[in-house]
């Protein structure tokens, strides 16, 4: 399992072979506040980098998550339907949103410690 | 840039990780904890929120006829110790702020909106209406809650509801904008952290303005900017229960022209039957007639998403199609509030 990359937009991934998981970054949640519900994709969905997966509405306003590569839905977290407030609690962890099949590898996010300086 | 306004706690705030925000020039608070949870201190216990960048100005007395004929409630005729919401209203009848007055035997205390406090200071100096702007040298302070007033009247004597009251210094009302019981204070810029820590040590829970504003529109209260606009009347607003003046005013013949006739815009509340947030700007439709969504956000307490929304002529209908980011959501009119 490849580490956890960000995107500017702040969506985070990890590469697993060929699969992907996304979420959004703990910075993220931290702006959009307490996030009230999430549409998520249908498995089989197609997506290419940059594309709108995830549509994450908060009480202060809503967001997108884009697709860190052109991928091919997998899984979503169902829990996210009834539970939207892990992506509060857990971004990283049970806050996930996706998992997907990498169609073109594109591995370019930042580290850790790239994304750190870049939000800062 | 113009220089960012900031309130006496400013520091207090950061010291407690509020997530500051601009709002109308001010750096304020939106969040200590978090919306949903400063939302539910409020609903189940009580919680403060800095509002000083609300305008305070201080009225004279003798100058009420005058105040009297630019708003259109009867704020003369009300007894000395009394809190009035009103809007002050055009020529045409629309809506320049809407305001509370704090009436006492000698003094009136104005409380406009942050983002209208220059317009009414100059509405006032055309109509020759003096005025003392307290508004930095003051702050202003909202507690709010179901139990809030058994957590404050320990150390504060509590006036009747919509009442004002003068004490030690402070001046305050029992009134607010959350739907729960509560006052709101205004102090000298010195007194503030004390009254702060009063509260702290009671239980009383930092609120910020994100939380205010889904308490507020939870509880059915207009937003100036939103609901309330230099386009929009009372009547059209839906709060024809504020025009109290018997009195002649500025606006009043638009005003009872639209109370006759109907046929002006209609605010109107909804609720949606989906989870997405019809926000601000929502194009709907109901009965052919197009509305456009003022303000729009979850409920906590009710568990889906309401809002207000604006209409060109009243629809007949109460099912409406609200157009969220090219999805058709459902939702219905409620001519109830959102909360009983």
């Amino acid at each position: 399992m490849s580490d956890t990359k960000y995107l500017e937009t702040h969506e985070w991934y990890i590469i697993s072979e060929n699969t992907l998981t996304v979420g959004i970054s703990d910075f993220a949640q931290g702006e959009l506040g307490d996030i009230v519900f999430v549409t998520l994709p249908e498995v089989g969905q197609e997506f290419s980098k940059g594309d709108a997966i995830v549509e994450v509405e908060a009480t202060k306003t809503v967001a997108e998550a884009y697709a860190p590569m052109d991928c091919v839905i997998t899984e979503v977290n169902l829990n996210l339907e009834t539970e939207p407030e892990f992506i509060n609690n857990d971004p990283v962890g049970d806050g996930w949103m996706v998992k997907a099949e990498i169609k073109v590898m594109d591995d370019s996010g930042m580290s850790y410690q790239e994304y750190e300086s870049f939000i800062s | 840039m113009s220089d960012i306004k900031k309130t006496s706690l400013h520091d207090f705030h950061k010291s407690i990780n509020a997530k500051m925000i601009d709002f109308a020039g001010w750096s304020m608070p939106f969040s200590y904890e978090g919306t949903l949870k400063e939302h539910n201190y409020v609903r189940e216990s009580a919680g403060y929120f800095d509002v000083s960048h609300m305008g305070r100005l201080r009225l004279n007395y003798s100058q009420i006829e005058e105040i009297n004929y630019l708003i259109c409630s009867d704020l003369k005729n009300i007894s000395n110790t009394k809190a009035l919401y009103s809007i002050f209203t055009s020529e045409d009848g629309t809506a320049i702020d809407d305001v509370i007055f704090w009436k006492f035997e000698d003094d009136l205390i104005l409380i406009c909106n942050a983002s209208n406090t220059n317009k009414i200071k100059t509405h006032l100096d055309i109509n020759s209406i003096n005025y003392e702007d307290l508004t930095m040298s003051t702050d202003l302070i909202a507690v709010q809650g179901k139990n809030a007033i058994e957590l404050i009247n320990t150390f504060m004597s509590i006036p009747d509801k919509f009442s004002t009251q003068k004490e030690n210094h402070i001046i305050y009302a029992r009134t607010g904008y959350t739907g729960e019981d509560g006052v709101e204070v205004m102090l000298d810029n010195k007194d503030t952290m004390d009254f702060i820590n009063k509260l702290e040590s009671n239980g009383i829970k930092a609120c910020g303005l994100g939380s205010r504003d889904t308490l507020r529109l939870e509880a059915s209260l207009p937003l100036y900017g939103f609901e309330l606009t230099d386009e929009i009347t009372p009547v059209e607003a839906g709060l024809k229960w504020t025009i109290t003046n018997k009195d002649d005013y500025l606006g009043k013949e638009v005003i009872d022209e639209q109370i006759i006739s109907r046929d002006h815009k209609h605010l109107k509340r909804f609720k949606l039957n989906a989870k997405q947030i019809a926000r601000t700007g929502t194009i709907c439709r109901s009965d052919g007639v197009e509305g456009i969504v003022t303000s729009g956000n979850i409920s906590p307490i009710l568990g889906y998403p309401i809002g207000y929304v604006l209409f060109q002529s009243n629809p007949s209908d109460d099912l409406v199609e609200f157009d969220i980011r090219g999805n058709l959501v459902e939702g219905n009119l409620l001519y109830k509030r959102f909360l009983s």
